[in-house]
């Protein structure tokens, strides 16, 4: 069964379409990587969702309600991370995690306190001292700390340094293995990659991509640069390999990510001098894909 | 030591080019305030009689001498000019430097920008020497300003400079004191609590001071200015004391720059609840937690306006006998006592209530500001609808409004009762006071329209304020045609107490200010939250 589903979404803000028939669907029990450069229009698709911005055209529904109509009632089933967290300046951290909680309906006393502890979080400083990332933390620890059947998460590791983004992945694993439904939209592929069982890629307002791991498969390669004692020119005949080419003899080429164990393999044989390798960027991967770099 | 300043000329520019229209809205503002008001005395008292009255009424009377202290040569021109802009000007030129210098001091460092520039090629010391510098530039025009109006007002030139020059100096001390506030808290917010205390308590003192006549006025530095006598003999000595003091505390705040660290304060914020006590998480007990420092701003000051006033009412026979002109003010005719008094506490009532829809619109658009800082994304995201969230915020502004002016009406009641020794007014004039509250809750409700139909233009809101505390305070005098006049919803209603009470005017704008509500929220339940 479909916990969300938008059909054909226009949203329009003046001249901009932030939103240009946007089509998703994520399934109940999955986490749904949403991806896509900034301005693409993740943050405003997940205010429509929350009946927050009403679309101008087009069908959606959530949690089998009318977003925009139900839009209180279906709260009680969900949490939402925003991108930007603005809080009140004078109340402390662990006042807004209360109150959040309890506006959404209760909250869970244990998760609470494990979820603190976790993202090692202060909660009676006031939260007009809290950084970026910390505010992020408040609402991450306020979200996570509610038994929820749909999380809606919009980049909520933006201002996470990395030991916390590895705690956020725990806690997402642990949200899936209670069956509770997960979108995350990021900006990074290498996140959605790692937690999603499957991804919706938008740009300009529409999704231009989407389906399970495996399916994106392609889009995941991983960039190789390698230097070789013996010559690599034959490289290109090994599977999963794409466009070699040698530049001040260095060989640079695309592995699919399922054939990197043949390729290791490959390169070991002809010695290897130096090697980097790194995922593609979403920019790069768009350029691939569509021949340019656009971000919004 | 002087790389410790070096950049201050760099920073200065930046600080000026921050505040080009800042600051000079400051000295347009304050300064045409008081020029205003030096200039708007010499026609009220264009005899020697009326003078001599003034010196007699309000110059021997203790609520003045609270509020402006004992001016020297009360009984010419020069010195009742100085007596009535001396709060204006006084308190006005304090709250400037308190603001200028922490919005460039701390809050620069608490917003993590200044710590980019000290990265820079800037000294420990510059930013503090340039937020002075910048200071001194404003309370330098301020003080020419007076100057120039009293010359203007056709007042004594030496007088004139020393009013000035006390001014000014004055306004130099207290940006010595907000200097070193900004170095003891770390937050802005701090800083600026820790310097409008020291301009309270330098007022107070001054004021108690006056009222015993005793040497408590040296002890404060508006005392200081004061005491230079402009308009009497004037003496320079009491300058120097302003300069001490504005050194002592330069080399203090120096001192503490040097010793503390970037981002910290000597005080620092004490750790909050971790728990949200229970009230906090309905949207009505959260919207009064974020609005209760507001409120109690509003209503600690209002109702110390109502016991001014209302300490004030008693000499109103005498100030109009010695000056019939005043009477045409606030609109009596000046024969009978009590009509007097009546027409006085009428436009008292009338004024304060208008005052009050300050507070009514400004807890009011807390709406739109919530949504425009992304805060209230998070509520709507949560259980609460928007019916609540915005029906939250209007029972608070509209139960403040109501407390405000019960406050307002005590006050003045306290302040009447202390001043006559009558006490069987109290309900009287509560209710007084509380009669006018519909026409408040008409502004607020239309605040609340425009929240709800145009966020984008949420400020229009403010025009309703602006209009009818224009049409109280200068429709008289302006003899703005009716129909302008009818637009304000305070000229529909009786005019307490010269006038007996009607309920159907109150009951109409009752009725009116919850249509207004009503079509708020029916905008506000169609339309996208704010989003940035
Ligand atoms: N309230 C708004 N007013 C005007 N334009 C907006 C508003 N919100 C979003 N936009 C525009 O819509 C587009 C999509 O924005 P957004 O949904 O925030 O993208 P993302 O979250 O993917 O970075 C951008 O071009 C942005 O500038
Ligand atoms: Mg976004």
């Amino acid at each position: 069964m479909a916990v969300i589903e938008l059909r054909d979404i226009v949203k329009t803000f003046g001249h901009v379409r932030a939103l240009d028939g946007l089509d998703l669907a994520v399934e109940q029990g999955e986490v749904h990587g949403f991806l896509g450069p900034n301005g693409a229009g993740k943050s405003t698709a997940i205010r429509v969702l929350l009946g927050l911005l009403a679309s101008d055209s087009g069908t959606a529904r959530m949690l089998g309600g009318d977003p925009w109509r139900d839009a209180a009632d279906l709260h009680r089933r969900l949490a939402y991370v925003p991108g930007d967290v603005a809080l009140w300046p004078n109340l402390t951290g662990g006042e807004v995690i209360d109150v959040l909680g309890r506006m959404r309906g209760g909250l869970d006393e244990r998760l609470r306190a494990e979820m603190l502890e976790r993202f090692e979080l202060d909660p009676r400083k006031r939260a007009r001292t809290y950084s970026k990332g910390n505010r992020q933390k408040v609402a991450l620890v306020a979200a996570l700390s509610s038994r929820a059947e749909l999380y809606l998460l919009d980049e909520p590791t933006s201002g996470l340094d990395p030991l916390m983004e590895v705690e956020f992945q725990r806690a997402v694993q642990e949200l899936k293995g209670r069956g509770a439904t997960v979108l995350l939209s990021s900006h990074i592929l290498a996140e959605a990659e790692a937690l999603s069982d499957r991804i919706s890629i938008i740009r300009g307002g529409r999704v231009v991509q989407s389906g399970t791991l495996a399916e994106l498969r392609h889009l995941t390669r991983t960039t190789v640069v390698a230097e070789t004692a013996a010559s690599p020119d034959r490289l290109g005949e090994v599977e999963g390999v794409h466009d070699p080419r040698v530049v001040d003899g260095r060989v640079s080429f695309d592995v699919d990510s399922d054939h990197l164990d043949g390729v290791v393999r490959a390169l070991a044989d002809l010695g290897v001098l130096s090697l980097t390798a790194h995922p593609p960027t979403l920019e790069e991967l768009f350029l691939r894909q569509y021949g340019d770099a656009s971000t919004s | 030591m002087s790389s410790a300043f070096t950049g201050t000329v760099h920073q200065l520019r930046l600080v000026l080019r921050r505040d080009r229209v800042r600051l000079p809205l400051w000295v347009v503002g304050l300064g045409g305030l008081i020029a205003l008001s030096a200039l708007a005395v010499p026609p009220i008292y264009d005899t020697p009689e009326k003078v001599a009255g003034y010196a007699r009424t309000v110059g021997a009377s203790p609520v003045s001498y609270l509020m402006s202290g004992r001016q020297v040569a009360i009984d010419t021109l020069g010195g009742i000019v100085a007596n009535e802009i001396s709060q204006v000007a006084q308190l006005g030129v304090c709250l400037m430097v308190m603001f200028l210098v922490v919005r460039h001091t701390r809050a620069e460092e608490e917003s993590g920008r200044a710590e980019m520039l000290r990265s820079t090629v800037l000294g420990r010391h510059a930013a503090t020497l340039a937020a002075l510098l910048h200071a001194v530039a404003a309370v330098v025009l301020i003080g020419l300003l007076t100057t120039v109006s009293m010359l203007a007002a056709g007042l004594d030139g030496l007088g004139s400079a020393t009013y000035g020059v006390g001014l000014a100096l004055l306004g130099l001390c207290y940006a010595a004191v907000s200097l070193v506030a900004a170095q003891l808290s770390a937050s802005a917010r701090g800083a600026l609590g820790i310097a409008g205390a020291a301009v309270a308590a330098g007022y107070l003192v001054r004021g108690v001071g006056a009222m015993q006549d005793s040497v408590l006025v040296w002890a404060s530095p508006f005392g200081w200015a004061q005491r230079m006598d402009a308009f009497g003999d004037e003496q320079g000595w009491p300058a120097l004391l302003l300069l001490a003091l504005t050194a002592l505390l330069l080399g203090l705040a120096g001192w503490l720059t040097a010793h503390r660290d970037f981002g910290g304060g000597l005080l620092q914020a004490r750790p909050g609840p971790t728990r949200a006590v229970h009230r906090l998480g309905t949207p009505v007990g959260l919207v009064l937690r974020l609005q209760r420092g507001l409120m109690l701003g509003w209503a600690v000051g209002l109702a110390a306006l109502g016991l001014l006033y209302g300490a004030l009412v008693p000499t109103i026979p005498d100030l109009v006998a010695s000056n019939p002109d005043i009477a045409g003010f606030i609109g009596a005719s000046p024969d009978a006592e009590q009509a007097l008094v009546d027409a006085f506490l009428r436009y008292v009532f009338v004024l304060m209530a208008v005052i009050s829809t300050g507070f009514a619109v400004g807890s009011v658009l807390r709406l739109v500001a919530d949504e425009e800082a992304g805060r209230a994304e998070v509520v709507l995201a949560t259980a609460v609808s928007r019916w609540a969230w915005l029906g939250a915020t209007v029972l608070v502004s509209a139960a403040g409004a109501l407390l405000i002016a019960s406050l307002m009406g005590l006050g003045l009641a306290a302040g009447y009762g202390l001043g006559t020794g009558e006490w069987d007014q109290v309900v009287a004039q509560v209710a007084g006071q509380l009669s006018y509250l519909p026409a408040v809750l008409v502004v607020a409700g239309l605040a609340v329209a425009v929240c709800g139909l145009v966020p984008r233009w949420s400020g229009l809101a403010w025009a309703g304020v602006a209009f009818v505390l224009v049409q109280v305070v200068l429709g008289e005098v302006l003899r703005l045609p009716g129909w302008i006049d009818a637009l304000s919803p305070f000229w529909h209603l009786p005019a307490l107490p010269v006038e007996g009470f009607a309920p159907w005017p109150a009951l109409v704008q009752l009725a009116l200010a919850a249509a207004l509500v009503l079509l708020g929220l029916w905008g506000y339940r169609r339309r996208d939250v704010v989003t940035s």
